[in-house]
Parts: C-alpha cells; structure tokens; sequence
C-alpha cells in the first residue's frame, strides 16, 4: 500500500499532530511504503526534522510559500495520481480539513474526516469516526481509491523516532499550472491564546468558589492552558463581575459539549447543567460532597479546589 | 449578485441521541429538528451582504432532503431568503454526493457567492464547501470569521484556522464556509415570518438536475460511546490526573 | 445497592420548588420526608423560572403571604449565605387610561395596607430606567420592595437547608403510580421500586394532573407554554443589576434585569398547550429550544420593542422556552380532595411558582400535620372545581386554563402587525 501523509510543521520542525498521523499510516499497514509530503518555500531545517519521522516528498517553491486550498488542493491531487497512491491522510486540523478535502474534491471524494480508530476486516479498511458531536461513533467503509482521511492526533500516539534517517524526494514544481483563485494576505495570531468555550474540545469552568478574577485566572485559567483548553463559568460569577458574560455556560449563556468538562466549584444548578450535560466525560471538583454536580460526572474529587488545582496544574506542566 | 445558501435539516444537537435497533441508524423519533447553526449563520451573513451591499442581492436558499426539510427551508425564508429550492432525497448522502448535488444546481442557478456552514453538526464531516470549490473550481475559504465586500466584486475573508486568523482575498466567484464566529444569527420577526409563508418553495428531482448517486462513504453502524454517567468519587490527584488523561485521549 | 421499599413519613412527588419547600419546612418540623423527581432536582419549571416578585395581588391574603414569602427567604439566605432575593423595586406601567385606572386602584390598596407603593410620572420612570421607551407613559407605579428571587440560588438553598433537616431526596426516577389501600395512601410506586409513606404530595408541576391519576377526580391543570428573551449585555444599553422590574400589562410583558441583560418574557394570547403524555419518558425541559422562526418568540421580541426600542430580532440574545401549570383561574391548588386519604396536591402556580414557593411549603406543612393553616387560602383550595360543571373533561381544562393565561394581562389586544397582514 502506498500512503502520501501532508505534512504540517512550525519553526524548523514537524507537528506532532503529523506525528500522530505517520504512527495512524503504520498502524493500518506496518509495510505500507510511507511518504510526508512537505509543502511550502525554503523549508531546510523543516526538511531535516522531517528526515527523522519517514520518507519525505518535498514541494519547494516560491509558488507554494502561503498554505492556500486551490494550489495545494491541485498540487496534492497531481502527486496522488503521479505516485498511484492508495491513500492521503493528513491530521484533523483545520489547515489539513481545508486542503485534504479540496484534494478529495478533486480526486473522486472518497474520504473520510477526524478517524479516532480502525479496523482490518478481511482486508478491508473500517475507520471509526464521531458523529452527532461525538455522542454517537460511527464505523464507516469507503469506496474506491484513493482514499483521503484526516487522524484526530489525540487518538494516535506520535509515531516514535527510530534514529534512522529516512530518504527525501525533490518534486519539480510548474507553477504554471497551479491555479490563482486566493489571495494570501497575512496571519495573525489570536488576541486570546484560548479556544471559544463552544468549540474547544477541553473546558474548565469554574463557579462560586472562585473569590476574583484573579482566581478564576489562576486555577480555572492555569488548568485550561494546562489542557489546551477554553476556560468557562457559571451564572454567578458573570453576575458578580469575575468573568465576562461571554464566558457563560448554561441555559442563558452558552451550551457545549467539549470531550472533557472539568467543574470547579460549581454546585450544579439546573441552569447550569442545561449548558454542559452533553459533554463526553465530565470532572467535578466541589467542597460539598452534596453538591448536584458529582450527580452528572463521571469522576468527582470533594475538596478545596484552591488546593487542588495547583497541584492538578503542576502535574500537567511536569509532563 | 445572487447568494446561495445551504441549509441543512438536523436534529437539534444539545438533544439525547439515541440509536435505532439495528445501530445503523440514530432514531428520529421525538427528535426535534433545526436548521443546521452553521448554516443559520451562513444565512444571516446573506443577510447582512444584503443589507450593506449597494446592489440588489437575491438569497436563495437550498436544501437537499426529505420533505419535512420543507420547515428548514422555512425557517431560512422567514429570517429573510429570498425564494428556496428544495432538493427530494431520503436516504443517506455523503459529502462527495451532496457537493455533487450542488454543483448541479449551481450550473443552473449561477450564484456569484456561495455560503455554507462549515460542518453540518450531524455527519461533522466539514467537507461539502471544499469539495464543491474543487468541482467548480472556485475560490474557497473555510471556516470565515469576518466577509468584507470591496470594490470590484473583492472579497477579503478572514478564517479561523489553528494557528490564528488568515486574511484571504478572493475573487467571484467563491464559495465560503461559515465558522461560528461570524456573526450571531437573528430570530425572524413577525413581519418577516407572514411574509415567508408566501413565498415560494421549488422543488427539483434529481433527475431533473442530471445526477445519479455515487456513494463513497458507506456507514456499517454506529455505537453510542457513553450511556450513563460514571458517577466515581476520587480521592487522590494521581487517580484526577490519570481520569483527565484518559479523556483527553480516548475521545 | 439501596434498600428497595424504604418507608417515609411523607412523599412528595417533584423537586421543583413547590416539592422542595414543602419537605424543608415538613422536615424541620420532624417529619421523615422523601422528595422523588423524574430528573434532577428543579429541571423542570422551576429551571426555566424568571423569578419576579411582585407582591402587591389582588387580594391582602395574596399579599401578605407574598410578604411573609419574602421573610422566609431572608432566612434561607442567613442559613445557607447566598443571595436569593435581589431587591430591584418593580414598576407597573401604564399607557391606556384603562390601565391608568387599575394603577390607582393599586396604589389606592397597597397604601391601605401600608405597602410601600408610590406613583410615579413618565419623567421619574425615565430617570429610573433609561433604557425604556417612557414617552407614551400615562401613569406608573413602583414598589421599591419588590424584585426578584433567584431560582437557582433558591432551589439551591431548599436542597441544602433540606439536607440539613434530614430530607432525602431521590432524582432521575420516575413515579409510576401513587399507591393506595381502600382509599388511603400507602406510598409510591416509581421505576426504581416501591416506597413507603401514608402521606403524599402531588408536586409535580405540568406533570401533576397525570400524577393526581385518572379516575373520577380530575385535577383541572394544564401545562401550557412559556417565553422569555435574555438580551446579552450592551455596553450601549446598560442595565443595572438593580434596576426595577416592570410590568406592561398593555404589550403583555415583563422585564427584569439579568446579568448585565434584560430578562423580557410575555404573555401571549395564543400560547402553546403540551399533553405531558405525548412527550417522551426522558423529556427534559432543560433542553428545550426555540427555533429561530418561532411564532411566539417573534410575537415577544416584538412586544419587547415596543417598549424597549433598543430590542430586535438581530439584538445578540437567548429565547428560553419552558412549560408552566396553569389553573382555570390562576391560583394553584393546595391541599386535598376527598377521593384519597392522604394524598395532597400543591401544584398549579401558574407562572408565580418560584416566588409562592417559601410560603406554600409553611402552608402544606400546616395542612399535613394539623389540619389547617393561619394563611387564608380558601383562594387555592385544592377541591374548588370538585364536579363543577365546565370542568370535567381535559379538553375543557385545557381551553379554560390557556384562556387564563392569555388573559393573565388583561385584555388581549393582538398586535397591529398582525391585523395589518391578514
């Protein structure tokens, strides 16, 4: 089997979510031939970090230095036919959601998005992948080839470093022919380095016992950054002005249903229950071993989530 | 300028899912039903287009489905499209087909600007926009937080990606996916909704349009992850810490 | 595992506020009570309550029970240190010289009772709510002692207070039946096995004319739908956590502040009736949703503009939806009929739940353990419609208690929009 992988990197190396996705390429086919395709301009460094993970295909050239769909969709579709490839897979981001799909677009839309596990049923491929906000997992078969997938990273391991040093191919790039539908003008970064409460996969929210802002910041915030996380609140203390409205989860505020809610201090009224109860796997930290919350989690710890959280923290940042 | 916008019959995502016998598929019954949020938010971004552009803008919205997607529709007129076309189809579709759909109204409605949500929040496949641009061969820009009109049929779109906000200029014709920072959709108001209930709702077969399904994606079952709640009380930081790993992973 | 028939003093049926505030007062007074919920405790009406206490009714019992209500909470919030009546006064509006007339008669009984009342002319109501349209003001009225109850912060504090009087309390189980002997109650028959008790309460809200069961004696409730707007807070529109509530009778709506927005909830003239039998076992009233064409969220929004201009369909908000109990004439029924002995009623709050609550547990306790109550309740007697002709079949019920609700305002005007299109 022959496995293109898109590469995705930062600074001089590749993401581990790509890592994820090579160690997903072996595990569906220990001898699959393996390729990370890396595409952009003057990339040397990237190159040899990428030298270390599998054999790398290498797309260089100035037409190729911002990352948008329509040249790196056509470029894809023209390296999985040039190289007869069985499959291309890239991570579940948002840059590999917009290329992969563009490519899959274009080469017969066989694909099949964000793959948390598998299966070889009579040498047939079986993918797993959530539905329905992930309360439902659906077992999925594609037809015909090539077959486009994208790994959510959190369900592969990053694939391990073996110490070999793998070969690397320079593809000829016309530019002539990629297309010129976009403009790139720039990226900047987000003014708040957390995700939206609504869309993150990880939420800590915190209610009563949080005293101020300063509070919230430190444990409620400290774990969220701790767990790549959005950070999240109850009525109570929107209404006491320590967080801002924006931030309210609940049936006034916001409803979400992240794959993990941690609670800290918040009791668990209905109101706020409304906002969260869907979430996947639910954490709840409380002084009262009453409180409605331990009610509707999966795992509760009674105690000071002033003492508990830093250390909860601080064992997050060891790893 | 002509818009057309997508908007998809699902099930109301913060409903209790429940899965029919044969696990193939989820059970509708009792379910209550909404216009896709992305796709609301597609529609009031037509909207807006509308009530800034200098020129007269027609919104047309579509949706492929079974025939209660007739209320879908609805509601996408009563917040303010235009007219709608209504696509019968009754059984499963992947995006590969949708966007194969769409194509083929396309060619017959000729929009300038296409707006869809980013995902649908039943399949989350976020793939149709992407897969529709690259039938057509069209701009695309995923996941919008921001459209700006400039001079001479210009569009500047920002996106959310994860590594921040991208700004893309585009030309017309493009299609653009709508993510959930967009904008905040409206309620229709009571004008607004006496008016929808005259306006008109197309229909149009399949074969009308000249397509004929091609599945790639087929589903053999699905599984609901998680019935019930754990409800396990922890005592030490070690078992927390593990606890949150285990979730962070097998999600 | 628990022990399956356990054996109570008392059982009541539903952990909304009614059932919570009943068994906090029952188990101070020593009674080994359990409250049984189908979900989780105040998941339904009492979860999607707006909470506002006006405490000037028609009637000096209704008003000095509402008053004593107060007092109670005070307590609570001692007890249990939280906040659960923010004091915001409360504006009675008036733009017709119809509703002109009925302001007077207010002022005129909440001054012979000495309730803090005064009126008020457009100009003061502007300076006391700048974000409200005033121009077209007649007359107004504000009661600086009224304002709201929390739901949550209240719930909260029935729980705990009631733990701390030895209540139990049993959620997500649903009760199947009301057990009985040749006539006396003898407990509850729910999904997770029998239990015991002589006495039980029906305190399950929109739910409660099926738990009343079926038979010769018809519990006349309905379960009738509900709306209110959260506007999200606009730094262009301001509104003070302790800005007064108001009531427009005319466009059908109230408003109190909430978290930096504006509450806004109407009642409308044509609202939605639920039979509570057609919907699902795992119904939850928590999830329910507004669709973004919704007649009646549209007829509100509108209402809402009329008197708060800044308000529109595109204003950044939250429609909640939810289900009351209504009776055909507004009050609830507390107490017994003759069919069983034993069981009691204390349900059809018909939109005042949360704030009759705190006095309406001391009123069942009374009638439970004594027999009879300081409180003048002849208005809520729970039997008042026992073989009335007129009300005897659901249909009937039904149609009475939504025309009580539509006429909960007044006189129903249909908005000019409406006659103007059709």
């Amino acid at each position: 089997m022959k496995i293109l992988i898109l590469g995705e990197y930062e600074k001089n190396g590749m993401k581990r979510a790509t890592q994820s996705a090579i160690r997903f390429a072996q595990s569906i086919d220990p001898d699959a031939e393996i390729e990370t395709i890396v595409i952009g301009w003057q990339m040397d460094s990237v190159i040899q970090d990428f030298k270390r993970w599998s054999n790398v295909l290498i797309a260089d050239h100035e037409s190729l230095a911002v990352p948008t769909a329509d040249r790196y969709g056509r470029l894809l579709k023209t390296i999985v036919l040039e190289r007869n490839a069985d499959i291309l897979l890239g991570a579940t981001t948002t840059f590999c959601k917009d290329v992969l799909a563009n490519a899959a677009g274009q080469l017969g839309g066989a694909m099949v998005g964000d793959i948390i596990g598998h299966d070889n049923r009579d040498g047939e491929l079986l993918f797993q992948r959530p539905m329905y906000a992930g309360s439902v997992v659906a077992t999925v078969r594609l037809i015909g080839t090539p077959k486009i997938l994208t790994v959510r990273p959190s369900s592969y391991p990053p694939s391990a470093e073996t110490g070999e040093i793998f070969t690397t191919t320079k593809m000829e790039i016309d530019a002539a022919v990629l297309p010129d539908l976009v403009r790139y003008e720039g990226l900047r970064s987000q003014s708040s380095s957390r995700p939206d409460v609504t869309e993150a996969r990880v939420v800590v929210s915190g209610g009563r016992a949080l005293k101020n802002s300063e509070d919230f910041e430190t444990i409620v915030g400290g774990l969220a950054d701790a767990l790549c996380g959005a950070t999240g609140s109850s009525r109570v203390l929107v209404d006491n002005g320590i967080t801002p409205n924006e931030l309210q989860v609940g049936q006034t505020g916001k409803i979400v249903a992240p794959d993990l809610y941690v609670a800290l201090g918040i009791s668990g009224a209905i109101q706020h229950l409304a906002g969260m109860k869907n979430s996947k796997t639910i954490i709840a930290i409380n002084n009262d071993s009453e409180a409605p919350i331990f009610d509707v989690s999966d795992y509760g710890m009674v105690g000071d989530i002033y003492q508990i959280v830093p250390d909860l923290i601080k064992a997050f940042h060891a790893d | 300028m002509k818009i057309l916008v997508t908007c998809k019959r699902v099930p109301d995502p913060d409903q209790k899912i429940r899965l029919q016998a044969d696990s193939r598929e989820i059970d509708s019954e009792n379910l209550p039903y909404i216009l896709n949020p992305f796709d609301a938010i597609a529609v009031e971004e037509s909207l807006r287009i509308r009530e800034t552009h200098g020129e007269p803008v027609e919104i047309v919205a579509i949706g492929i489905g079974v025939e209660e997607c007739d209320k879908t529709l609805r509601t996408a007129l009563a917040m303010g499209a235009d007219r709608a076309v209504l696509i019968p189809w009754d059984s499963f579709l992947d995006p590969w087909n949708v966007s194969g759909i769409l194509e083929k109204i396309i060619q017959r409605e000729n929009p300038s600007l296409v707006l869809m949500g980013k995902q649908a929040v039943d399949g989350d496949s976020n793939q149709t926009g992407q897969m529709l641009a690259a039938r057509l061969g069209w701009a695309q820009a995923t996941f919008a937080s921001r459209i700006e009109f400039q001079s001479g049929g210009k569009l500047k779109v920002e996106r959310e990606t994860d590594s921040g906000i991208e700004t893309l200029g585009l030309n017309l014709p493009a299609i653009i996916t709508a993510d959930l920072r967009l904008n905040e959709p409206r309620y229709a108001s009571l004008p607004s909704i006496m008016k929808a209930r005259k306006k008109p709702i197309e229909r149009i077969e399949t074969s009308e349009l000249g397509w004929a399904p091609d599945p790639k994606v087929e589903i053999i079952n699905m599984s609901m992850p998680q019935t019930s709640r754990k409800k396990v009380r922890l005592t030490d930081i070690s078992d927390l810490v593990a606890r949150i790993k285990e979730a962070l992973k097998t999600n | 595992m628990q022990n399956k028939s356990k054996n109570f003093d008392v059982i009541v049926i539903g952990g909304g506020v009614a059932g919570l505030s009943t068994a906090l007062q029952l188990g101070r007074r020593g009674v080994k009570t359990l409250v049984v919920d189908r979900g989780a405790l105040g998941s339904g009406s009492t979860g999607r309550a707006a909470g506002l206490l006006g405490q000037l009714r028609g009637s000096i019992a209704a008003t000095s029970m509402l008053m004593d209500g107060v007092k109670i909470v005070q307590d609570l919030e001692a007890q249990c240190q939280c906040e659960i009546f923010v004091q915001t006064g409360s504006l009675r509006i008036a733009e017709t010289t119809e509703r002109a007339g009925e302001i007077r008669d207010l002022v005129a009984m909440g001054k012979s009772i000495q309730f803090p009342i005064e009126t008020l002319d457009a100009k003061q109501v502007a300076e006391l709510l700048p974000y409200m349209k005033t121009d077209d003001l007649l007359d107004a009225c504000y009661c600086p002692t009224d304002g709201h109850l929390q739901p949550a912060e209240l719930t909260s504090a029935y729980i705990k207070a009631g733990r701390q009087a030895g209540v139990e309390y049993k959620t997500n189980c649903r009760v199947d039946s009301i057990l009985n002997e040749k006539g006396k109650i003898t407990g509850v028959q729910t999904e997770q096995g029998i239990s015991h008790s002589p006495i039980v309460v029906n305190a399950a809200g929109p739910w409660s004319y099926l738990t009343a069961g079926s038979g010769d004696v018809i519990l006349p409730t309905a379960s009738i739908g509900h709306y209110y707007l959260t506007t999200r807070p606009d730094p262009e529109q301001t509104v003070d956590r302790k800005s007064p509530a108001v009531r427009d009778r005319h466009h059908r709506i109230y408003s109190r502040p909430e978290s930096g927005g504006l509450i806004v909830g109407m009642y409308e003239a044509e609202p939605v009736e639920y039979d509570m039998e057609r919907l699902p076992d795992d119904f939850d009233m928590s999830l329910m949703k507004v669709a973004r064409d919704d007649f009646n969220a549209a007829l509100l929004i509108h209402a809402a503009q009329q008197r708060f201009p800044w308000i529109n369909e595109r204003t950044p908000m939250t429609l909640t939806t939810g289900i009351m109990t209504f009776t055909p004439d507004g009050k609830p029924f507390c107490g017994k009929m003759d069919n069983l002995e034993g069981l009691f009623h204390c349900t059809g709050f018909s939109g005042h739940g949360i704030v009759q609550s705190p006095v309406v547990g001391v009123i069942m306790a009374d009638l439970i353990l004594d027999g009879s109550t300081k409180y003048d309740i002849e208005a809520m007697e729970a039997d008042r419609y026992y073989e009335l002709p007129g009300f005897q079949t659901r249909s009937e019920i039904k149609s009475k208690c939504a025309a009580m609700y539509g006429s909960y305002y007044g006189r129903v005007e249909r908005p000019e929009i409406l006659s103007d299109s059709e």
